[in-house]
This record gives structure tokens, sequence and C-alpha cells, in this order.
């Protein structure tokens, strides 16, 4: 069977709540495990998992001559599928946020239970996968992050074929993610941050999408995968390289910049309006010249919102 | 008696322009007595709770009342920020709004950055160096809890002995917990101001009784600490504070869905095995689950909102561990 309920629970007032995942490929411990969907809001990474069990069935069943897969891959499209279901980030019944629940507890609060359950399937994989999508406000350029990473991560890392790769450490306030505690786990562990929380971006989907089937071929899990060499060279940001914009001003902010381009410093970026009347309170340029990995899409803006992140080139 | 004035003011210790027109201005009210030490109390963190709201009313009418009739009885000061996040106590949403960030896991702060980060860092400016504050919680809108002093292990040696006099029935215990670390109380103590936690009632509700309870406590500290002077008279305390910790607090979890209707009043001795609720079906008759007390103890915890989830928590039971003297 290539799809089982990870999870089966009651509901108050319907039928049995369930937690569908994905086991693709020969029968064996899954080699690779990938999941998203932790928040329910975050709509690129169900997308994509979705699809791209789709396509391993496909492969499965002998749809692609070419292809083969040879080792196991779980995939979990959503986990928080109520918030999914309710266009909710968080666990729509409480209000608790999936991704601070770990390691879980099978006897504890719902949230923790589904904790438990998503850590036990995945952790002894030997590649785990976490999808993200920044939040409603934010568009992050596609991306690899890992976290206080070993060296084969770093090396790994790059196999996605994504055009940035983001070192960051740990963060103490972050020791309940499903992240940190797969860290406990022999094994290699990657977090995906493909644009924005609530809508599909289409071309960030797409470029992921390869990303993850030129993964499998690379780490050998799926055969045949023809993978260019002249793949774009994935650029390696470390937290230094990090140049972030700050609302100095209240207002609107706009702007009719792409994420994934070259600036050069002093460039305008957008500008930040009194909403009311509609001055120009800022106009935003850049502090320095490098990739545009993020920019603020919600407009309405407090003094101190992130606005926007560049990356410098070897910073 | 020497003739002395108690001053009372309200200002804003941060005030942002938000995104269209309106500028937010987080408030205290700063009574000034003498030259002993400050206290402060700090409540609404969370726009759900508001036990903490109205025990800052009950406090800022005993002050106006105390500036009356014995001015030089306020020997030092005493500010009250009953709302630190009033974009949330606005839209009845316990994070802050647009942020959709805990104030509480924000601290400590700092002078730029965004919002839930400046509201963190202006209450740490403000409240350091304060001879104790109090953070009132209300649980939340799920929970019923009885007036108590949450403490991190981490502080316990000086903090316990000023909670056994707040005049609440429960001192908690916690280990420490590193999500917790970004907590007021927590960075507070961190930096030697003494911060305690209370923990009573339950959200978007009011327990008068309970609130009143904690302001006997409050005046008691004070006058302890030399915030009130010592002719002050005060109600007696008639609380004293049973402790629990990890050891004896059992977790009852709901072991399946659907509406947790209790048959036993909060706050209650129980036996063990005692029926303490049952969880039925809405859909059909009977009962789908009884929720019994796994120990002999206190139910200091009860579900308010009858909703649940498998796993919902729907009450703590504390095993009798003796009072602290």
């Amino acid at each position: 069977m290539s799809s089982r309920d990870l999870v089966l629970m009651t509901a108050p007032l319907r039928e049995d709540f369930t937690i569908p995942c994905h086991e693709i490929g020969p029968m064996a411990p899954p080699v690779v495990s990938f999941v998203s969907g932790l928040h329910g809001d975050e709509i690129n990474g169900i997308y994509i998992l979705a699809r791209l069990a789709d396509f391993l069935k496909s492969v499965e069943s002998g749809a692609y001559p070419k292809l083969r897969l040879v080792q196991r891959v779980l995939i979990i499209p959503a986990v928080n599928v109520l918030g999914a279901n309710t266009l909710r980030r968080a666990w729509p019944f409480d209000q608790s946020d999936q991704n601070r629940m770990f390691p879980g507890n099978q006897m504890g609060e719902t949230t923790q239970r589904i904790a438990y359950t998503v850590l036990e399937a995945t952790k002894k994989s030997t590649y785990r996968v976490d999808l993200h999508s920044s939040n409603l406000y934010f568009e992050e350029l596609p991306q690899v992050r890992i976290y206080d990473p070993t060296p084969e991560e770093q090396e790994n890392a790059r196999l996605f074929g994504l055009s940035a790769i983001m070192e960051r450490s740990v963060s103490p306030v972050f020791t309940t993610t499903l992240m940190y505690s797969w860290k406990y786990w022999p094994g290699q562990n990657f977090l995906l941050q493909v644009g924005q929380a609530g809508s599909i971006q289409l071309p960030h989907c797409q470029q992921v999408f390869r990303g993850l089937v030129s993964f499998l071929g690379r780490i050998g899990v799926l055969e045949g995968v023809e993978v260019a060499e002249a793949d774009q060279e994935a650029l390696y940001f470390t937290r230094e390289c990090s140049v972030r914009i700050y609302a100095d001003r209240a207002g609107m902010f706009v702007s009719d910049k792409n994420l994934g381009g070259w600036v050069t410093k002093g460039q305008e970026l957008g500008y930040i309006y009194d909403s009311f009347n509609g001055n120009v309170r800022t106009k935003v340029v850049a502090p320095a010249a490098g990739l545009l990995t993020g920019i603020r899409r919600q407009p309405m803006l407090f003094e101190g919102d992130l606005l926007v992140r560049i990356c410098t080139k070897g910073g | 008696m020497p003739e002395s004035s108690l001053s009372i003011s309200t200002s804003c210790i941060l005030s942002l322009e938000m995104p269209y027109s309106e500028q937010l201005c987080i408030r205290r009210t700063v009574y000034r007595g003498g030259d002993g030490p400050r206290a402060a109390i700090v409540a609404g963190i969370h726009g759900d709770e508001l036990e903490g709201l109205y025990v800052c009313q009950l406090l800022a009418d005993w002050l106006e009342q105390l500036g009356r009739d014995n001015p030089a009885g306020l020997a030092g000061t005493v500010e009250l920020y009953p709302a630190m996040n009033p974009l949330g106590l606005d839209t009845l949403t316990r994070a802050i709004p647009v942020f959709d960030t805990d104030l509480n896991r924000n601290f400590p702060g700092g002078s730029s950055g965004d919002l839930p980060k400046r509201i963190a860092h202006a209450a740490m400016e403000n409240l350091a160096g304060a001879a104790l504050v109090i953070d009132i919680h209300a649980s939340n809108i799920y929970l019923r809890e009885i007036p108590q002093v949450r403490i991190n292990t981490d502080f316990a040696d000086s903090l316990v002995p000023m909670a056994q006099r707040l005049n609440l029935d429960l001192i908690w215990l916690h280990g420490a917990m590193t999500v917790l670390e970004a907590t007021i109380a927590h960075s507070l103590n961190s930096i030697g101001t003494p911060c305690l936690v209370v923990e009573m009632g339950v959200g978007m509700r009011i327990t008068p009784d309970y609130c009143r309870q904690l302001m006997s406590g409050i005046l008691t500290l004070w006058k302890d600490l030399g915030v009130l002077a010592p002719d002050v008279e005060l109600p007696p305390l008639n609380h004293l504070p049973l402790i629990a910790d990890d050891s004896n607090v059992h977790y009852l979890n709901a072991p399946t869905s659907g509406l947790f209707v209790p048959v036993i009043e909060h706050w209650a001795d129980v036996r063990k095995g005692q029926l303490l609720g049952n969880i039925v079906s809405p859909l059909q008759g009977g009962v789908l689950a009884e929720v019994r007390s796994p120990v002999d103890g206190i139910l200091f915890t009860l579900r308010e909102y009858p909703l649940v989830y498998e796993g919902s928590l729907m009450a703590r039971v504390m095993a009798r561990k003796g009072r602290l003297s």
C-alpha cells in the first residue's frame, strides 16, 4: 500500500481525523522523508510534495521507463491537516504551533501526539527534508537552510540545485521544532524555504520540484535522472552574508522587485508611503550589493518591520 | 504623621506609529510616594487574559484611597502596566495581532526590530531594578486555574519566600525549559530583578474573588519590601500555598474526542478513582469516556472550554505533598 494514515484520531463532531502519508518505492524503511504543512497556510510545500508523490507513483508504475525508484520515500504533504483545510497557520483547535511541539508526547496534547508520530515516522531516514513557506507577509527565494550543519549537510545542500543555501545556527528558542528533534538522530537534515504562505507561487514550486527530483537522483534513490552539471551554481550564505533592511517608518511598503535578482548598492527597491495622505516617507535603497533573497509582500508596516533581505556574495 | 504627598501620573513607555494613521502606546500609571523601593504589576501580556487588568484596577483604587487617607503610607513607588499587549486586547487575540507572535516569547527584545521586540525591550528597560515585578496571567480560554505562582526552579531560592506571602493557594515549581527563557519573568530574574508569575482564573473572564485574594497578597508583599509604610493597615492573609512540582502533578488528557462535562466543582479534594467528568458525544447518547482521578489529591486545573480533541488537557490533579510552613 503506498498511502497510509500516519495518525488516526477521533474528532469531536465528525469522522475520525487522519494525517495521511505516502510511502513509495521498494518495501523497506524509508531512506528519505519529506514533510510539509506543519503550518497549515504554507501551501507551496503541500503542493510540491503532493505533486512529488504523484510523480514518484508514476515512476513506480512504469510511466517513465528511464527512471527507477530504488529506495523507499516517505512523503507527508500536510501535517497540520485541519489547518490546511481551514487556511490556518496554527493547529486550529487550540491555536498551538505544530512546529513548537516536538519531540512530542504520545500521551500529551493533541499536537504533541501528532509531533511524536511524525518524528517516529521520519527520524530514522538517512535524509530528512522539511518544506516551509515563510509566512503571509514575506516571500523567500527558494533556498536550502541548514542548521549548525555537518560537512555532509554542507556538501549535500547543493544537490537540490537551488540558487541559495543559507547556513544558520540552531537557536535555543527553536528547540521544540521538528528540525531540532531530527538533529538528535544520525542522518542529514534540510529545511527548504519556498516563497510565501497563503498562496502558490508556481515558478518557485516548479523550481523546487525539479530540485527535489534532482536531489533524489543525486543521492541514488531515483535512478536515471539526468542532472545537468550546468545547473546553476548554488551560492552559500552564512548568517554574516545576510543584510536586512528594516522599516524606519510605519506606512505602506510597495515594491515592484522580484526575488532572485542581483541588486547594486544604492539601487531603489521600493517606497514607504504614508497610508493616509500618500506622501512618500522613505525611498528604500539597497545598502549593499547582493542577491535579493527575501521581500515583504504584505504592505502595511509598523516601524521596525523587516522589508528586504539581501545576501552579499562572499560576505 | 509627617505631611506627605502621593503623586499619580500616566505615561507611555513606548509610542509607535501604526500602519494607518494611529499611534500605539503602551501605558503605565505610576504612584510615587517616598524614596522607598519600587514595585510593578504587569498584566495583559496575552490579549485574552483579563484577570490582571482587574487586579490593576483594584490596586489603583486602593492606592488612590491611600493617597486620600494616608499619603505617607506609600513609602516607595508603584507602577501598574495593565495592558502590555494593547492590540491583542483590542482584537481579543492572545498573541500580538499582525505579528502572530506570543509577546511572552520575545523577551528581552531589542530597541530596534519589530513591534514585539520593542514592547519587550521597553518593558525590560522600565522594569529593571524594581524590588519586585508581578506578572499576572489568566491561564487561557480552555483551562481554569486556582490562584498560583509559577516559579522556575533556577530562581526558587529567592522567589519562593516571596511567593509564600502572596496569599495564593499553590506554588508550582517548574524545571528549566529552554523555550521559557524568552519570557518576561525569566529575563527579569536573569538580570536580578525578581519577578513572580501569577496564573489564575480563565481567559476572557474575570474571577473577582481571585483578584481580591491576590490583591491582599500583593499589598502584604509590598509592605514586607518597604514599598508600603509599616503603619499601613492591610487585610489579613487567609491562604497558605500548597507546593507542586513535576513529582506530584498529574495531567489528565482526553482519551477520545467529544464534549467534556465535569461532574465536580473546580478546586476540590478528590480521591483516587473518583469520577471528575465524562466525555460525551453530541451526536449520540451515552458516555464515550469517563474521566477519573489517578490519585488522592486536589483538582487545581479544570477545563473550562468543553469541546475536546483526543489529547486535550481536561484537568490537573496534584497529589498532596504538604504545605509550605
